[in-house]
């Protein structure tokens, strides 16, 4: 297989499975007697389940624990690698909020003109 | 897999659940667990004695050397989100500061930055790997929101609660009257 090609998978693969545990971590970290986690936990673990899967059919080894920290290495590393984008994009959306004016309000004119 | 890899993982797992429970409560009082579970997860992931396994040592030194821009990143945006005017009121000094750690943060990455074009490819990919399992987890919440079966609908008031409701109700307004 290409090897670009191969890279996206893993970085497909590796950032599902890993934001999935997220989830399931951060309703371990937010669980309260209103919560009912037992589908998305279930959802989530589908997900990474199938992408170890996933990368374990593209690189070519077997689907065991070691393909399972691959795939979770392997999200975090593509997500290190979009950081600087999303550093990008809350740079512009810092700026804007600097910048910000309050907007002129219609009734402070009207005192101001009487 | 090694005590050390699992020691990686570990604190990753328990960094993620402390930022999670910090997230909770109202924005002027944070679970107060939130930040020590996340900096204790952070600890237990990058102290160790022995260098973990490959490709868990990959990731550590991936994230140390991201810290490098990421630290005065964060620091930076902090400090601009304190002092900008969000509610029509700027505060100078925190809002140079952090401009300035933004400014540093820029640089430092710039500085150890090496893209080239097909980066591209593998940033859609990882962008789509993220909507994927958002997609999933919204369509798994919305199922058991749907399976979960209604309350019945809750009894009227007895005539004490009523005129205890109203005894509130009726003490917050006159306070709110007065000038």
């Amino acid at each position: 297989m290409n090897p670009e090609f191969e890279s996206a998978i893993s970085a497909f693969a590796g950032t599902a499975a890993l934001i999935s545990l997220f989830v399931i971590l951060a309703m371990i970290g937010t669980l309260n007697p209103y919560h009912r986690p037992a589908i998305p936990v279930l959802g989530a673990t589908a997900v990474i389940l199938a992408s170890a899967y996933l990368f374990a059919h593209t690189a070519g080894i077997a689907a065991d624990s070691v393909a399972l920290r691959l795939t979770m290495s392997e999200g975090v590393l593509a997500l290190i690698d979009i950081l600087p984008l999303v550093f990008l994009v809350s740079t512009y959306l810092f700026l804007r909020a600097s910048l910000r004016k309050r907007p002129e309000d219609p009734l402070l004119v009207l005192l101001d003109s009487e | 897999m090694s005590l050390w890899a699992a020691q990686m993982w570990l604190g990753l797992s328990v960094a993620v659940i402390g930022i999670s429970m910090h997230r909770t409560g109202p924005a002027f009082r944070r679970h107060s667990f939130g930040a020590p579970v996340a900096l204790l997860g952070l600890a237990v992931m990058l102290f160790r004695i022995e260098e973990p396994p490959q490709p868990e040592s990959g990731v550590v030194t991936a994230a140390i050397g991201a810290a490098m821009w990421l630290l005065p990143a964060l620091a930076g945006s902090a400090l601009v989100l304190m002092g900008a005017p969000l509610y029509w009121k700027t505060r100078p000094a925190p809002l140079l500061a952090g401009w300035t750690l933004i400014a540093v943060a820029w640089y430092q990455y710039y500085s150890v930055m090496s893209l080239v074009p097909l980066d591209a490819l593998r940033w859609v990919s990882t962008l789509l790997g993220v909507l994927l399992s958002l997609t999933v987890f919204t369509l798994c919440v919305r199922t058991a929101e749907r399976t979960t079966p209604q309350e019945p609908e809750t009894e009227r008031l007895s005539e004490k609660e009523r005129k205890y409701v109203e005894s509130v109700l009726r003490r917050h307004l006159e306070v709110a009257d007065e000038p």
